[in-house]
């Protein structure tokens, strides 16, 4: 199987309440902020990679996991760890994130599809910094491929995929045909979310995305890692989403003391109107 | 920071391992770090899955089943590993420096073919014997013999004070054969061979200490590593990156006892005012942060000039003379800021401040070090 997985470079996550706001509202400011790869785009990975081999021999790759990020030269370290930790091939789209929207970045990896002609495209299910969750739904309708959004647990099977996602009050399976485009929730990574058909049902990974093994770090210098231009991939590279103006939302207002348990039940009547 | 001239991280590749490697220790090391301090027992399949991560064999070239990397990187590990569990990584220094690097670099290819494997997977734990109940310090007075037999040697003697021992299945052990200094191979089931019950001790209780008993013990020709007489040679060699790790060990204690001062005082309310603002506390936490950094640009200074070929027993020996004292000392500074909730368990300092004391002990006092330092320095004068 041949996967593609996008891959964004973000702000630390766990440190997002040390973004800034300049008093011009020009820009988030997350400098200081150390980059890290989207945590979903990681999931997704892993998810890819347990998709490409038989569990029990992972270092033993069965297909091909092409990573692509679009982002500036520092981008190119996410990149090498991803090749790493497993991923085969590695594409930089040479641009920078002010210069994107989702809907640029799905035409944009449309045309990377077009290209390499992946058997599925497995992706995060947002970006936690913009938090859009659109690339997946967007790209899935430009190539007009069957999607299946927030997945938790991808067993493949001939041809297809049978995907579960969480709603509310259960799991819904959906059996996707193959190309197809698959967005991933956290629980992707759980030990039994993912099977190739090479896995044994019975194997459990570990919890969590893989740690890339030193002599693959070692090796992934020697993995190829190309870069390309925007306007290769698509004449149109204006954004349709243009932002004006940015603002901190305010500051959270002090809680009150109530009496008693009746009294809570009016506040939340009369003022939080929850009830 | 710009990475025009990173001394931690000379190379992407060094960066991409501390990356994972901080991963790997906050998610994996820290959460079972404190089960075996108390327990005192060595978290063997933890060792295995550093091996799966190809950790044990850092300095060790690609093509024999390593990761063929350099000193800076075996010091980056230890470095990170210690910043959760410096018990654990003097047992993974034990396994993968004092024995894993030492045999590969004085090993033959038949020896090689059958250890190396075992070692680098984590199948099998190593270890190192060099001290003895009555030579520490003065560790060439020695007491162990060998002596020829049909087809090999014949062991006896006594080895104190190793890590790794109780639960090890192969030591590199050095013993006198003609009264030169000789290094061998020494595997578990070896008749002759026993590993008494552990020694008790004060910190590093993630790592197992004890003694190595040889009562005409026999080892094998083919178990002899290097050559008849050769083994300070071996010991000295290994030394150097055993210093350097043990330094880099310290600073991994300086840098998370640092963190978690710096983040106490500045929660901690006293006097109508966080600790961070009363100026006793700012002497703690500045001069532990300007030790710690000079601790770091030493250490990974030094690391880059250490490697199999070349020798640089004073930055080693400066390393670690050093370094070992900045960990206890900020180890301490982090208590005093913590008060007595420093002295309890919660927040982890009193294990680090108990783990941090060894490295002015273990891998050659602070004497020792001052005494080869000052030697080496007079013999530069004097020729
Ligand atoms: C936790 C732990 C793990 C260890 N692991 C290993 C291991 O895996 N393998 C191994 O071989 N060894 C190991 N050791 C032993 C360690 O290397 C020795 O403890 C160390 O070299 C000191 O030797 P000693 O304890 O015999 O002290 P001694 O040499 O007896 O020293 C006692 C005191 O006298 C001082 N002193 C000695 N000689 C001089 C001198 N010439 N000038 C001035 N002062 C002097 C010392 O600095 C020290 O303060 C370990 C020790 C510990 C505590």
């Amino acid at each position: 199987m041949k996967i593609l997985v996008p891959l964004k470079r973000v702000a630390d996550p766990d440190n997002a309440n040390k973004v800034k706001i300049p008093a011009s509202g020009e820009k988030i400011d997350t400098t200081g902020l150390e980059p890290k790869p989207n945590p979903f785009d990681e999931y997704a990975l892993e998810a890819a990679l347990r998709l490409t081999e038989n569990g029990q021999t992972p270092k033993v790759r069965a297909g091909e996991v092409i990573v692509v990020t679009f982002g500036p030269k520092e981008c190119d370290t996410t990149l090498r760890a991803a090749l790493a930790t497993g991923a085969d091939r590695a594409i930089r789209v040479d641009t920078t994130d002010d210069k994107l929207d989702g809907d640029l970045v799905a035409r944009a990896l449309k045309a990377i599809v077009d290209r390499e002609k992946p058997d599925v495209v497995v992706m995060g299910k947002q970006a936690v910094d913009g938090d859009s969750n659109q690339v997946a739904q967007l790209l899935a309708e430009y190539l007009d491929w069957p999607q299946a959004t927030f997945a938790a647990t991808v067993h493949e099977e001939d041809g297809a995929l049978l995907v579960g996602r969480e709603v509310d009050g259960g799991v819904i399976t959906l059996r996707v045909k193959l190309p197809a485009v698959v967005s991933v929730d956290l629980r992707i990574v759980a030990p039994t979310s993912v099977y190739s058909t090479k896995t044994a049902r019975t194997f459990k990974y570990n919890d969590g995305v893989r740690f890339a093994a030193l002599p693959a770090i070692m090796a992934a210098k020697k993995k190829p890692l190309v870069e390309l231009k925007l306007a290769d991939l698509t004449a149109d590279v204006a954004p349709k989403i243009v932002y004006n103006a940015f603002q901190a939302p305010p500051a959270r207002k002090a809680g009150i003391k109530v009496k008693d348990v009746a009294d809570l039940v009016l506040h939340l009547k009369d003022e939080a109107k929850v009830l | 920071m710009s990475d025009a001239f990173d001394l931690e991280n000379p190379t992407e590749e060094h960066r991409l391992l501390r990356n994972t490697l901080r991963d790997f220790v906050r998610q994996v090391v820290e959460p079972q770090a404190d089960e075996h301090d108390r327990s005192g027992v060595m978290n063997k399949a933890l060792l295995k899955r550093v091996g799966d991560l190809g950790l044990l064999g850092v300095t060790i070239p690609a093509d024999d089943g390593g990761a063929g990397m350099d000193a800076v990187a075996a010091a980056l590990v230890h470095h990170e590993l210690s910043k959760s569990d410096p018990g654990f990584a003097l047992a993974y220094l034990a396994h993968a420096m004092l024995f894993v690097n030492n045999f590969y670099w004085a090993s033959n290819a038949d020896q090689r073919e059958r250890y190396l494997h075992k070692v680098l997977s984590g199948e099998w734990v190593g270890g190192m014997g060099m001290t003895e109940p009555g030579t520490g310090t003065d560790v060439l007075a020695m007491k162990t013999t060998a002596r020829r037999v049909d087809g090999g040697y014949v062991l006896r003697g006594h080895k104190a004070l190793i890590t790794n021992a109780p639960d090890g299945d192969v030591f590199i052990v050095y013993a006198r054969l003609d009264d030169q200094v000789t290094t061998f191979v020494v595997e578990r089931g070896f008749k002759g061979f026993s590993t008494p019950d552990k020694t008790r001790k004060m910190g590093m209780r993630a790592s197992m200490l004890g003694e190595l008993v040889f009562d005409d013990c026999f080892v094998p020709s083919a178990n002899l590593l290097g050559h008849e007489g050769k083994g300070v040679g071996n010991m000295m060699r290994n030394l150097e990156i055993e210093r350097l790790t043990l330094a880099a060990m310290s600073l991994g204690i300086a840098d998370r006892c640092l963190e978690v001062m710096v983040k106490y005082a500045v929660e901690r309310q006293s006097f109508g005012k966080p600790l961070v603002e009363h100026g006793q506390i700012q002497r703690y936490i500045a001069e532990s942060y300007a030790k710690t950094e000079a601790a770091r640009a030493l250490v990974y200074t030094v690391a880059r000039k250490v490697s199999p070929d070349t020798r640089n027993r004073l930055g080693t020996d400066a390393s670690k003379l050093f370094a070992a004292p900045v960990g206890k000392e900020v180890a301490d500074a982090a208590m005093q800021v913590l008060g007595g909730w420093g002295y309890c368990d919660e927040y982890k300092i009193e294990r680090f401040y108990r783990d941090a004391k060894l490295l002015e002990i273990g891998g050659g006092t602070l004497e020792s070090h001052q005494k080869n330092i000052t030697k080496e320095l007079a013999r530069l004068v004097s020729g």
